[in-house]
């Protein structure tokens, strides 16, 4: 009955006014740019972390988790009904959402990713619950070779479920291990390419670089293109889906779930994959496969179920091992360093309050998503016609100060938009920005335990393959590299992405 | 000979120079150690080969082997790039010279970089002036002010769009600096300036 006492330890703390109220403004900032093309939750989450050094941690990460699985939310909106992506990982719901909305059917489509994605999301809850202690207790037990090979693992993984060249991942990640390097070497006290510049010798800042990567670089990307975004209102008559309609979608509601929770938790996953995956998988199992990009409601059930499962399983690997496996986990976990938490399997023990508080608010933040959705939709919309115009500055403004108040030093300003011309050569030349995100928060975590198990083995570089779970982790690493790399499986992952991005 | 992909080539040239940056750097700068006692270089000039060696691959790859992949369309030139950093680096290390502080300095720097590049390519506005918008509102709030500093980079960034309308971008910088104001001064009681420091 552990779980049930945790639980109700996280409720007490989950349904408090205040963090009742940052759970609110979490989702409600999720849908928000859930519903804006062009504003991700990376730049967002990035842009409200140095507010969320005033708050207490555990009010900081329930809104930050808000954010996060809000914007899934928001996302499949305007996927449906305008069809646009708010989100990258409601593409894919644009395929059939937006032709059932042209039918006639947009309520139905929007209930069913509401009804969905609510399912998906009190699975994962518990999903979380129950499999994030024992998973705790593990890692507890890892030593540094331990630690070191789960990282190539989860690297290697991130690389692979990549868009795009496997290669040009891997160099990504390797970029991104070295520019962690920068700032004073713990062991040493040495200060490594930092080049005289004495801002540079803690390191150059997390929020700074996901900032620049995800949020100065995409609106330079985006002004590249003409401001062409056009809004064709669909009305919305009647909302409730018939009972055909809950028929055809309760299996792939389940089949979401499931596939969203499983990839969810991988390294590298998220609710992008998930969501790409379900599709797949929709299209694969149904009787009537040519239905699909015409308007079958299994189009739209099974993919915001598995984004929305996905985005919440995502945490696991966050929560327990400290690790991050996409990068709004790896912004969590700078969230959690700025409260001075170190994030890994003690959270749990020394801070249960913390860990059951934030799980316990993902469910009441899946609920108030509902409510906040099905009736609002036709204001979410309303945000449509603002011009990016308008937006893109007042979102620079918002980077600016957030980024000028880490330190009130206009040197981490510049970084910023240092990173911001790196992040928009690097969409220019399709090399991903996330891997090498991944890489940067890991690449002290990597040096730091390669150095220790290196000296616990006495340089022995085979200690990696000869304790059992470190084996394990390479050789999951390796297979995963094998497979992509074979070449029948290599046409077929492209040809996948080619699909599924179209 | 052609080059068969250029982005391919262009990344597998952006990994070498990076990796072998770093390699080299940390091998001529820091000790090395062993592997038992890793030095400062050790794990940086391991990475820093790898990348190496992964751009190399890519940039054959790209160079003669992979063809198709569609064309790489930057809207200006790679060359003009590296001639646009070379002119702020160079204006950088003037500016002390002719008696400006060093923020001063990366503000007329960024000022004229935007000049010429709204003259002369004006393609690459978009790129420019919203980076340069970030850098200018960074090095302007304590002279300016986060007043100074917002207007800068609102009417900066909003000439780098397609659009400049004096009365919408006037409007929008009047409600983003209520909001700043209220939000961020009153509510989280950032420190921040409000006007220009010759003002008080």
């Amino acid at each position: 009955m552990d779980l049930f006492h945790n639980l109700i330890l996280g409720f007490g703390v989950a349904v408090t006014p205040i963090n009742l109220l940052y759970a609110f403004i979490g989702v409600l900032l999720g849908t928000l740019i859930g519903v804006l093309p062009g504003v991700g939750p990376v730049a967002t989450i990035a842009m409200l972390l140095p507010i969320t050094f005033n708050l207490n941690p555990v009010s900081a990460l329930i809104m930050l988790a808000g954010i996060y699985y809000g914007a899934q939310y928001g996302g499949s909106t305007t996927a449906i009904l305008v069809n646009i992506p708010g989100e990258s990982s409601s593409v894919v719901t644009c395929l059939d959402g937006y032709q059932m909305a042209r039918q006639g059917r947009a309520g139905p489509a929007l209930a069913i990713a509401a009804i969905g994605s609510f399912f998906a999301g009190c699975v994962a809850t518990l999903l979380i619950a129950v499999a994030a202690p024992p998973l705790a207790e593990v890692a507890l037990k890892f030593g540094p070779s331990e630690y070191f090979s789960l990282m190539v693992f989860g690297l290697i993984a991130a690389t692979v479920l990549a868009r795009g060249s496997l290669i040009k991942a891997i160099g990504m990640v390797v970029f991104g291990l070295l520019l962690g390097i920068i700032g004073t070497d713990v062991n040493s006290g040495v200060l490594r390419f930092t080049f005289g510049i004495p801002e540079l010798s803690d390191g150059i800042g997390f929020v700074v670089v996901a900032m620049g990567m995800f949020g100065t670089a995409e609106i330079i990307a985006n002004l590249d293109l003409k401001d062409k975004r056009e809004v064709f209102l669909s009305k919305v008559t009647h909302l409730y889906p018939t009972k055909e309609d809950l028929k055809r979608s309760w299996a792939s509601i389940l089949r979401g779930t499931a596939l969203g929770s499983c990839l969810g938790i991988l390294p590298g996953g998220g609710a992008l994959l998930a969501s790409f995956g379900a599709y797949t998988l929709e299209k694969k199992v149904s009787s009537h496969p040519e239905q699909f990009g015409k308007g079958a409601i299994e189009g739209v059930a099974g993919p915001e179920s598995a984004n929305n499962a996905g985005a919440q399983t995502s945490f696991i690997p966050m929560l327990t091992l400290g690790i991050p496996g996409n990068a709004v986990m790896a912004l969590m976990i700078g969230a959690l360093m700025i409260q001075g938490i170190a994030p890994g399997p003690q959270v749990m023990n020394e801070k249960p309050e913390l860990f059951w508080g934030l799980i316990a608010s993902m469910w009441v933040g899946n609920l108030m998503l509902v409510i906040l959705n099905l009736p609002m939709i036709g204001m979410w919309v309303k945000l449509l016609t603002v011009p990016y115009r308008y937006l893109y500055p007042s979102i620079l403004v918002f980077m600016a100060i957030g980024v000028f108040s880490l330190s009130n030093n206009p040197f981490d300003v510049l970084i910023m938009a240092v990173f911001g011309v790196l992040g928009y050569i690097c969409v220019k030349l399709e090399c991903e920005p996330a891997p090498m995100i991944l890489g940067f928060i890991l690449g002290p975590l990597m040096e730091e335990n390669l150095r220790r198990a290196m000296l616990l083995s006495r340089g022995d570089p085979f200690v990696f393959f000869q304790k059992p779970i470190s084996l394990g982790f390479m050789i999951a690493a390796a297979i995963l590299l094998v497979i992509v790399a074979l070449p029948a499986i290599r046409k077929k992952r492209e040809e996948a992405f080619v699909e599924e991005a179209k | 000979m052609r080059i068969k992909n250029p982005k391919d080539f262009w990344a597998g040239l952006m990994f070498i120079g990076t990796g072998v940056f770093f390699a080299v750097f940390a091998y001529a700068n820091y000790q090395m150690g062993t592997a038992v006692r890793m030095g400062p270089a050790y794990f940086p000039f391991l990475l820093g080969g790898l990348l190496a060696v992964l751009g190399l691959f890519v940039f054959l790859e790209g160079f003669a082997f992979e063809a198709g992949g569609e064309p790489l369309q930057l809207p200006f030139n790679i060359v003009d790039l590296v001639i646009a950093v070379a002119i702020f680096a160079v204006l950088l290390e003037l500016a002390p010279r002719i008696g400006l502080s060093p923020d001063w300095g990366m503000l007329a720097a960024s000022l004229v970089v935007s000049v010429l590049t709204v003259l002369y390519r004006p393609n690459a506005k978009a790129l420019v002036l919203i980076s340069v918008a970030c850098l200018v509102y960074g090095y302007s709030m304590k002279p300016l002010g986060l007043v100074g500093a917002t207007a800068a980079l609102v009417f900066i960034s909003a000439y780098g769009g397609h659009e400049f309308k004096w009365k919408e971008v006037s409007i929008l910088f009047v409600i983003l600096i209520l909001f700043s104001y209220f939000v961020f001064v009153k509510g989280l009681t950032l420190p921040f300036p409000m006007w220009p420091a010759v003002w008080s």
